[in-house]
Parts: C-alpha cells; structure tokens; sequence
C-alpha cells in the first residue's frame, strides 16, 4: 500500500448530460508504467486531463502522494508533469529558452535548472538544435523536446497521453527507450495510448478503458493468459463483444 | 517574483515577433512617407504661387486689383493677349492653372458701381490642398477688393462717416468663458484648436486598445491552437500569476506600440496640422482661459489611458478564454472593438456631456469612455468626472480580474467556449 502514490476512486466527469467517466477507478505504484488503453473517445484523456489537475471531476477522489487533488491541486503540480496529446511548444522561443523556461518553475536553486537543462539534453539528441527557433522543429524533434520537458525535473508522475502519436518507428522506439529509462530510475509513468502493441511493450500494468469505464486491469501477460489471446488487442476486442 | 518574470519574459518574447516589429516599422515609415507629402502640399500653398491675368483695362482699379493679388502671396504675371480666347488657349497649353480676365471698362464700371465681371478660369489639373487652394485664396481677394472700391465710394459721398459703420451698423464683442475666467475671443477658434490639439488622443487611444486586445486573443488562441495552455496550468504556479503576465506583457507591448505609432502619426498629422498652429495672440487666450494641459494634467489623462488599457485586457483575457483557434480570436475581438468604437464616435462627433441621461449612463457604462471624457473634461477644470471615470475603470479592472483568476482557477479555462449555434451562445 506505500508503494501506491496515485490511487484514483470511482471518478466521475459529465460534460453537461454527457458521462464521459462513469466511475473510474485504478492505482499507480512507484516506478511502474501504467498504461490506459482503449478507442477514441473512451475516457482516456479525460482522466488523464482529471489527474493533470486541468478538469474538475464531477464526482470521485484523487489521491497523489497522499494529497486530495479537489483540496490540493498546487501540490500535486508540484510532484507531476503532464504531456498533452499532440501539443506544441512556444514556437518564438528557442529549444534551450523553452526548457529554462519550464524548469525555472520546479527548480528550488539556479543549479536545479542546469541540472534539468542537462538532463533535457540527453533526452532530446539534438543538442545542436536547441538553439534554434522550436518553430523550426519537425515533429519528432518537437515530440521529444516535450517529452524532455516532461522527464528532466524526474518527477514522482509523469502523466504522458499518446507520446509517440504521429511519430515515425526509429522515434517512437527512442521515446519509448527514454521513458523506460526514466522509469528505472524511480518516475511513475501513467500513460494512455490506443495504440496496444506499443503498450503492450512499454508497461507494467494496463486499465482497459471504454466508455467511461474500465472492462479488464492487469499485467499485459496475466490478461494475455486470462482471455487466451496473443495480444492485447484481441483482449480488448474480447471484452467489448 | 522569480517565476512571475520567467512568465512575463516569455510572454513578451510571444508578443514581440518578427512580423510585429516589421509592421510597426512599416508603419512608422508610411506614416513619415505621407506626414512629408503632406507638409510639401501646405508648403507648395504657402509659397507663392504663380496667377496669370490677362488685364484689357487699364485703371487704377485694375491696378489696384493686381496689387492686391501680389500683396496676397501671388506672384501675378501679365498675359500679353489680344482677347479672353486667345489667352484661354494659351493657358490650356502651357501649366498655367490660374488665369483671371480683367475686363475693358472694369474700372469705370467699378467706379460707377455697374456690373463687370472678372472671369478666372481655374484649370484643374491634379486634386491636390494646393490647387484647391489657391482658388480659394483668390475669391478671398475679389471680396477684399470689393470692400475697397465700396469703401472709397462711401468715404466720397459720405466724408463724415465711416464706411464700416454704413455697412454693418450693428457690431458685436465675442466674449469666451471657461469656469470662472472671462476672455475676448471667438469660440468657434478656440475650439477649432483644443479639437485640433486634442485628435490625436481617441485615435491613438483606440489604436492602443484594439492592438493590444488582438495580442492577447492571438496569443491566448495560439497557447490553446498548441496546447501549451494546458501545459503550462499544470506546472506549480499561480494561475491568478498566469492571467496577470499576459495582461501585463500584452500591456507593455501594447503601450510601446502605441509609442511608436504616436511618433509615426505625428509626423502624419504635423502635415495638416501646420497651418492650424494657433497665434501667440490665440495661445495667450487659451492660456488665460486654462484650457492647456499642464504636466500634471497629462499625468491625469496617462492614468486614465493606462486604467482603459487595462479593462480592455481584462475583458479580453475572458473573451480569450473562449477562442479556440486565431480564426476564433478574430472575430472576438470585434465586440471589443465595437465598445471602443461607440465613445470614439460619440466624442469625435459630438459631446458626451450633452447626451440623454440614459445615452449618457450607457456611455459611462462602458469603462473606455473615461479617457475620452477625461481629455476635454480636464481642459476645461472639471476633474471630478475625471477622477471618478478612473475610479471607476479601477473597480471595473479588479472585478474583471477577480473573474479572471476565477476562470483561471477552474476547469473553465479549457472548457468555455462561445459558439453561434442552435444550442445557444456559451457552452461549457
């Protein structure tokens, strides 16, 4: 149980008379990969955006660490960090301007921010181009300067939705190497994908979510044997028929 | 204080693109450009300019005709014509764009007081100030010449009388009075110069407002187009912080913009305005009459500005949190735009002052009026409007910046959008 630092109890969001979560419930441990997969439109993001402290949920409690995300969301912003679904960056500001910038807000000491910046760099692979205008980056390159942004203050959670989506093979495998590594290293991940072979590949444990509520939760393995599939997309399509 | 001027530097960085700076230059430049073809025009009517008159009479009131023209800033050449026609012809040919005909006889005929008329053809070969000008200034001069010989032939026959007094034998005194101050002048010239003097303060103040309301919607619809809104509200700052940074950057850039369009629109506006330039004799009537702004005044009025710029950056960050897109951002921004242009109008064309009760509480209503008040109000000493307008744009901007950090607090900085649908104008 102290292993636990984000534990999520029946949580609800209704847009208007719409129930895009109806009464989600899952925890993340520390050091795992925890995956939310399912379709379009499933509930996904919602409760990632929930967790991220960017919606108020309609019902249900969030716990990180130990805090209340309704009573204490500064808090909680404090130990997360949060890669939005095909987001941009600060296209007027260069790569290297972009991370000072974001790490300024977790840093306690200047050196805190060389030592983000460092990290960042290692990540991106493109130390050459962090000078130049991110309105110049491709999208792999702006993919994995967010992803830098994301890691480099190694937070207790790092909540990560579809963060290889439109990405190439070669970027998509780098990206999923630098999560694993971050991972080993002690950072939770909670990441959502509709893509299951790749979260098949990259988690510890997985929530399969449709319709605002979650059907199956388990290792990829244990619901691979469970449902007598060979992945996890043959489980998914098991449980919603 | 560290990560509230990370922001602000980010913030300004945003704002202040290529495509900013490049505009404002081009328009500084555009401004200077037509600020010096301007002033060239006045000065082309200021030099004197070249009439031709073709004088078949040869009397001293013809004489006395041409005289006058020289004595009027022209420099009058003598067209050696046998007739009208011929000299007609000569003047469609060659650059003349002035040609008055002084008929034979016009001087015993002006002496007898029967009718001869002086014929001037104007050419017109351009629409330019200058041309039009110079007509004008020629009829001023017939009319001077017709006091003249009216005058002569009332002191003949009436020695001891003044012809003025046969003329208008009623006079009037013009008296202005401001306050408390009495002064001799004539309004209509003392308003001509405080509207003159005082133009350039709505348009440049509309211009501040509708640039700095159009960064903040671009920059808040960009911040939502890359998500990099949702981003930043997860980091630990403020969210209250996240509203007034880009209130106080969209601001700065805002008012340095301003600076440099007020520079460049002087320049435009120095080019009309110099033959408007009051006497020392009408500048030492508005003096006595306080209607000139002292520095203190311009302190005033500065306040009033900045308080209207920042109720219209509040306004915006709520209308910001709505777009979705810079498509969005556009067409948000012409409500905006609407309510600054009502107290534009109104106080370009006429006085808020003398409007309906409830015109005139509808105008108050709208807090960028206040300026506009402000810059006549505080000419003429009634500073009490001034100060409560600033007092209330300050109550308007905490209000509108309570509402922003409650926005900004909840889930509705994502949410709030404004559409034009069946299913009504908010939806969240």
């Amino acid at each position: 149980m102290d292993n636990v630092i984000l534990k999520v109890s029946d949580l609800r969001k209704n847009y208007g008379k719409f129930e895009a979560l109806k009464g989600v419930s899952f925890e993340v441990k520390k050091g795992e990969i925890f995956a939310l997969i399912g379709p379009n439109g499933a509930g996904k993001t919602t409760t990632l955006r929930i967790i991220a402290t960017l919606l108020t949920p309609t019902d249900g409690k969030v716990e990180f660490m130990g805090y209340d995300l309704k009573k204490n969301p500064d808090k909680i912003r404090q130990g997360i960090t949060y890669l939005p679904e095909e987001a941009g960056a600060y296209k007027n500001l260069t790569g290297l301007d972009y991370l000072k910038f974001m790490a300024s807000f977790y840093a306690e000491k200047p050196q805190d921010v060389e030592m983000y910046i460092e990290r960042a760099k290692d990540i991106v692979g493109f130390k050459d181009r962090l000078k130049d205008k991110v309105g110049t980056y491709s999208k792999g390159m702006t993919r994995k300067l967010l992803l830098a942004r994301a890691l480099m203050t190694k937070p207790s959670l790092a909540i990560l939705d579809e963060p290889t989506s439109g990405l190439d093979v070669i970027n998509s495998l780098e990206i999923r190497e630098v999560i694993r590594g971050f991972v080993k290293e002690g950072v939770s991940v909670l990441l959502s994908s509709h893509n299951m072979l790749e979260i098949e590949l990259l988690s510890d444990r997985v929530a399969i979510i449709d319709k605002g509520r979650i059907l199956e939760m388990g290792e990829p393995k244990a619901l691979k044997e469970k449902y007598s599939a060979e992945n996890l997309e043959e489980v998914f399509r098991r449980l919603v028929q | 204080m560290n990560k509230f001027i990370n922001l602000l530097k980010k913030e300004v960085k945003e704002l202040v693109t290529f495509q900013l700076v490049i505009s404002l230059l081009f328009t500084m430049v555009l401004f200077y450009f037509i600020g010096n073809i301007v002033q060239s025009e006045v000065k082309k009517i200021e030099e004197k300019q070249e009439i031709y008159v073709l004088n078949l009479d040869d009397s001293q009131e013809s004489e006395t005709l041409l005289n006058g023209l020289s004595y009027a800033g022209f420099k009058v050449n003598l067209l050696d014509k046998e007739d009208k026609d011929q000299a007609v012809e000569h003047a469609k040919n060659s650059e003349i764009n002035l040609l008055l005909v002084i008929p034979e006889g016009f001087g015993q005929a002006a002496s007898e007081f029967k009718f001869k008329e002086i014929e001037a053809y104007y050419f017109i070969r351009s629409f330019s100030m200058a041309s039009s000008a110079s007509a004008a200034v020629v009829d001023h001069v017939i009319s001077e010449i017709n006091k003249l010989i009216s005058n002569n032939f009332l002191k003949a026959n009436f020695p001891d009388l003044n012809p003025e007094d046969i003329k208008n034998p009623i006079k009037s005194k013009g008296f202005v009075v401001v306050n408390d101050v009495v002064a001799e002048g004539v309004a209509a010239e003392i308003s001509n110069i405080v509207y003159s003097q005082s133009i350039f303060i709505p348009v440049i103040l509309m211009m501040i407002i509708v640039f700095s309301s159009q960064m903040v919607l671009s920059a808040m619809a960009m911040e939502k187009q890359d998500k990099t809104l949702e981003t930043l509200l997860t980091v630990p700052i403020n969210r209250k912080q996240i509203a007034i940074t880009k209130m106080v950057a969209s601001a700065l850039v805002g008012l340095l913009s301003a600076v440099i369009y007020m520079v460049g629109f002087r320049y435009y506006m120095s080019g009309f305005m110099g033959d408007v330039t009051a006497s020392s004799q009408l500048n030492d009537l508005m003096q006595r009459l306080g209607l000139q702004y002292t520095s203190a005044d311009y302190v005033i009025l500065g306040i009033s500005i900045f308080f209207a710029i920042l109720c219209a950056l509040g306004l915006t960050i709520i209308l910001g949190v709505m777009v979705e897109d810079l498509k969005s951002a556009q067409t948000m921004v012409l409500p905006l735009t609407f309510l600054v242009m009502i107290p534009y109008f109104i106080s370009m064309f006429s006085d808020i002052n003398s409007l309906s009760l409830p015109v005139k509480a509808l105008i108050m209503l709208i807090p960028f009026s206040h300026p506009f008040i402000a810059s006549q109000n505080i000419l003429l000493g009634n500073y009490d409007v001034v100060f409560y307008g600033i007092a209330y744009m300050l109550v308007v901007f905490i209000i509108l910046i309570f509402i922003c950090g409650r926005i900004f607090s909840t889930d509705r900085v994502l949410t709030m959008k404004l559409r034009f649908g069946k299913k009504g104008l908010l939806n969240r």
